[in-house]
């Protein structure tokens, strides 16, 4: 389970119908660990200005576009390694469900002996 | 069958942890590396692994030709494996969702499940058909569907479904070397649960079901991952002083009848959970059995305690489609206070 | 799109085959005629519940079966494909069981005889042709896999995931559609948009080719062309065989409800059987004392059948049972219990 893979972020469309935003100013480097919701990139578009929260827990391996760059939605912007364990969850259909601890309202009374 | 074989790899290894899916990847791993003839094919379980990645790295180790893509028309898969095994291969094609089974009945039903009768033996249909079913991972519509009846109903099929890893690992060996078409029903809910896994040759029969927790006050019947919410439900029932036993049937065809009846002589009542919808579902097939077999022992009716009879809802409402846990204590007392 | 239709409405030439090969084809179309008319009066005469007639289509079945391999080659036919049987060699008193309803699928050796089962569900079979076939190239053999539809069963969803399919894997399929004008009661014109299949192959980017299916000489060699592409690695082909369905759809049908009996004439007209016997004499391959010959073996043959089957035991009730597992379960054996105390009775 050692081996990583590696993972890319592509711009997301951040309000409906946008077609390209402006990297305004990195929230980490390469080689940065980052956990999955802490500040990735703050981007302009035609809307606003907003801070994405990275996607994933992993390190970052590649920046696609510099500060000031134009990037269009849909293109990468990031790319990270992450564990497979990590990965096994991307891409699929559903939400991996969590394991909560059982609770219930209805109480058993057992039967007489 | 084919014959077992003793892998050095398997045996004596102490339990490490493993997912339901990475115990099916080992599984198709290990069927591939065994048997020449098996071949793994479908949507997208090449390159990309299968969409629940249960198909990683087995194109890369096994190549193209033993682990392949198709186009996207699951008729043709199924209808596929038929001409495969027609020309002595042992298919184990994947249909990416239950939901997609549908446009593959008629290769399932009129062709795959009987061609070894209409044919009189002459050419059998080692298929094992997975399916990644059930629900209880808010996925869209028409993926998350529970046909265990339906199969279960078509003459000439068998069908199987795991609870946990070890399961998984050892149920699909034993679907793939059958020489008779099984449908692998994959519990999607369970895909990533995680435990401490040995992975064993089949040594049960195919139709043997377990008692995964003993208990004596009323048994509670299940399989895919309503096993594991029987569990949590025997777990609570013990805290009120009630011991509740746990059977996971997995073969769901055929039945385990003696195993079934075993079990309820012992406790004499009995509720079976399923996520499918109750009207023709497959706790009447069970209920039936245990009241043929246990009449004279039962001290309360068989009790269903199941999804309901409307199409498989749309994720906030899953959880409250899905026999809950407050569901089966009902169930369970009802059973209790007859 | 290559066309081997004969030049001529009416009259075929075979002079460009082989005498011998020429003859076989005769001798095939003849009696498979034989045993269609026998078949018709054992229906008629209630040996047979119902029966599917094969008359006019002859041709293109003998043609096309015979230009296949049978130690090598795999035939996947629907219900209607007893002279392609014959041709192919299957035992025809097992073949024709089924039409007395012996056993569904037939009751002959479907892997000895490399003739898959017959198969109602039209369409069905031809998903069963690529998978073979895929299979057959897996394992580096080179035999062909020939599935026969029709007009009908083109309309059918696994008829184009079939061709897809084979095109995808460079399948050594050929899809041989004999489009016999009437699916039950509904004509081309309802049923094939745009008016041909051969056409449709153009689409999945394999050979289409459309052939006189009543000219036996050219389904022959369209087959042959298709089926060595086949076997060199060169995919599939879609063969288009336009013939005509001169009977009933079955014998519990009634055309006088849909179709114009002048047009029935016409074709009649154009029996793929009387143009062979013409052509063989016109090419020299054969004289009127051989064909008489060949006409009272067919005869003899189609009368084997004909008693072969008429006289075959009906199947043991308890053969319900035997081959629906390879491994039996335990409800089935108690299921097979309750027959045998009810037999027993």
């Amino acid at each position: 389970m050692a081996d990583m893979v590696k993972d890319t972020f592509t711009l997301p469309d951040l309000g409906e119908g946008l077609v390209e935003a402006t990297v305004l100013e990195w929230q980490v480097t390469v080689g940065d660990t980052i956990e999955r919701n802490a500040p990735l990139v703050e981007v302009e578009t035609t809307k606003s200005a907003v801070v994405i929260p990275s996607p994933r827990t992993g390190r970052v391996v590649e920046l696609h576009a510099a500060e000031e760059e134009v990037v269009p939605v849909g293109a990468p912007l990031v790319t990270f390694a992450i564990t497979p364990e990590e990965s096994s969850g991307a891409g699929i259909v559903g939400t991996v469900p969590q394991e909560e601890r059982p609770t219930r309202r209805v109480r058993l009374t057992p039967p007489p002996e | 069958m084919t014959e077992l074989i003793e892998r050095a790899d398997t045996a004596d290894v102490p339990a490490a942890e493993s997912s339901m899916q990475q115990a099916i990847n080992r599984a198709l791993r290990d069927l591939l590396a065994e048997d020449p003839n098996t071949l793994v094919f479908g949507e997208d379980v090449g390159k990309l692994g299968g969409v629940f990645r249960v198909t990683d790295g087995l194109q890369k180790e096994f190549g193209s030709q033993r682990v392949f893509d198709t186009p996207l028309a699951e008729s043709a898969i199924m209808g596929m494996a038929v001409g495969l095994a027609m020309n002595g291969w042992r298919p184990i094609p994947e249909l990416q969702f239950d939901g997609f089974a549908y446009p593959a009945i008629d290769q399932i039903v009129n062709q795959m499940a009987r061609m070894n009768y209409r044919t009189r033996g002459a050419t059998p249909m080692p298929i094992t058909l997975r399916l990644p079913s059930f629900g209880g991972i808010q996925a869209p519509e028409h993926h998350g569907e529970s046909l265990e009846a339906l199969f279960a109903h078509v003459p000439g099929l068998k069908v199987v479904a795991p609870s946990d890893p070890a399961q998984a690992y050892t149920l699909l060996l034993q679907s793939v070397r059958s020489d008779d078409p099984v449908v692998y029903m994959e519990p999607k809910a369970r895909y990533w649960d995680r435990r401490a896994t040995t992975f064993e040759e089949p040594s049960d029969p195919v139709g043997t079901s377990r008692v995964v927790r003993p208990g004596r006050h009323a048994t509670l019947i299940a399989w895919g991952a309503m096993v594991h919410r029987c569990l949590q439900v025997a777990e609570l029932a013990a805290e009120d002083g009630v011991e509740l036993e746990v059977v996971d049937l997995r073969w769901l065809k055929p039945i385990d009848t003696a195993g079934l009846a075993e079990s309820v002589r012992g406790t004499r009542r009995a509720v079976v959970v399923h996520e499918a919808p109750l009207t023709a579902g497959l706790g009447a097939e069970v209920a039936t059995l245990i009241t043929e077999n246990c009449f004279r022992d039962l001290a309360a009716p068989v009790q269903r305690v199941t999804g309901f009879d409307v199409p498989y809802p749309a994720g906030p409402l899953e959880s409250q489609y899905l026999p809950t846990i407050d569901r089966v204590l009902l169930a369970v007392q009802r059973t209790l206070e007859y | 799109m290559p066309l081997h239709e004969s030049e001529e409405q009416g009259a075929i030439t075979v002079d460009h085959l082989p005498p011998d090969l020429a003859r076989t084809l005769y001798r095939h179309m003849r009696t498979a005629r034989d045993v269609d008319t026998e078949a018709i009066a054992l229906q008629r005469q209630g040996v047979f519940p119902a029966y599917v007639s094969v008359r006019g289509q002859e041709a293109a079945q003998v043609g096309s079966a015979t230009a296949l391999d049978p130690e090598r080659d795999f035939v996947f036919p629907t219900y209607r494909e007893m002279a392609a049987a014959l041709a192919h060699g299957v035992d025809m008193v097992g073949y024709m069981a089924t039409h007395r309803a012996l056993w569904h699928g037939g009751l002959y050796d479907v892997q000895a005889a490399r003739f898959g089962a017959i198969n109602a569900v039209v369409g069905g079979p031809v998903p069963h042709a690529v998978g073979w076939a895929v299979g057959e190239r897996l394992r580096g053999d080179n035999g062909v896999a020939l599935a026969y539809f029709g007009d009908g069963a083109s309309s059918e969803g696994d008829v184009h995931e079939s061709m897809n399919f084979a095109a995808i894997f460079g399948a050594p399929v050929v899809f041989f559609c004999q489009n016999n004008q009437w699916a039950l009661s509904v004509p081309n014109e309802h049923q094939v948009a745009g008016g041909s299949i051969a056409a449709r192959a153009k689409g999945y980017g394999m050979p289409g080719v459309l052939v006189d299916g009543n000219d036996v000489g050219a389904v022959h060699h369209a087959t042959s062309e298709a089926t060595e592409r086949a076997r060199r690695g060169k995919g599939p082909t879609v063969i288009e065989a336009l013939t005509y369905r001169v009977e009933p759809h079955s014998t519990s049908d009634d055309p006088t409800r849909y179709r114009d009996e002048a047009e029935t004439e016409r074709w009649i007209r154009k029996d793929p059987l009387v143009l062979m016997r013409a052509a063989l004499l016109t090419a020299g391959h054969a004289d009127e004392e051989l064909l008489d010959e060949i006409d009272a073996k067919a005869r003899q043959e189609a009368e084997r059948i004909r008693d072969g089957v008429a006289n075959a035991p009906e199947p043991d009730g308890s053969e319900l049972f035997t081959h629906v597992f390879r491994e039996t379960t335990d409800e089935l054996t108690r299921q097979r219990h309750t027959w045998q105390e009810e037999v027993e009775l």
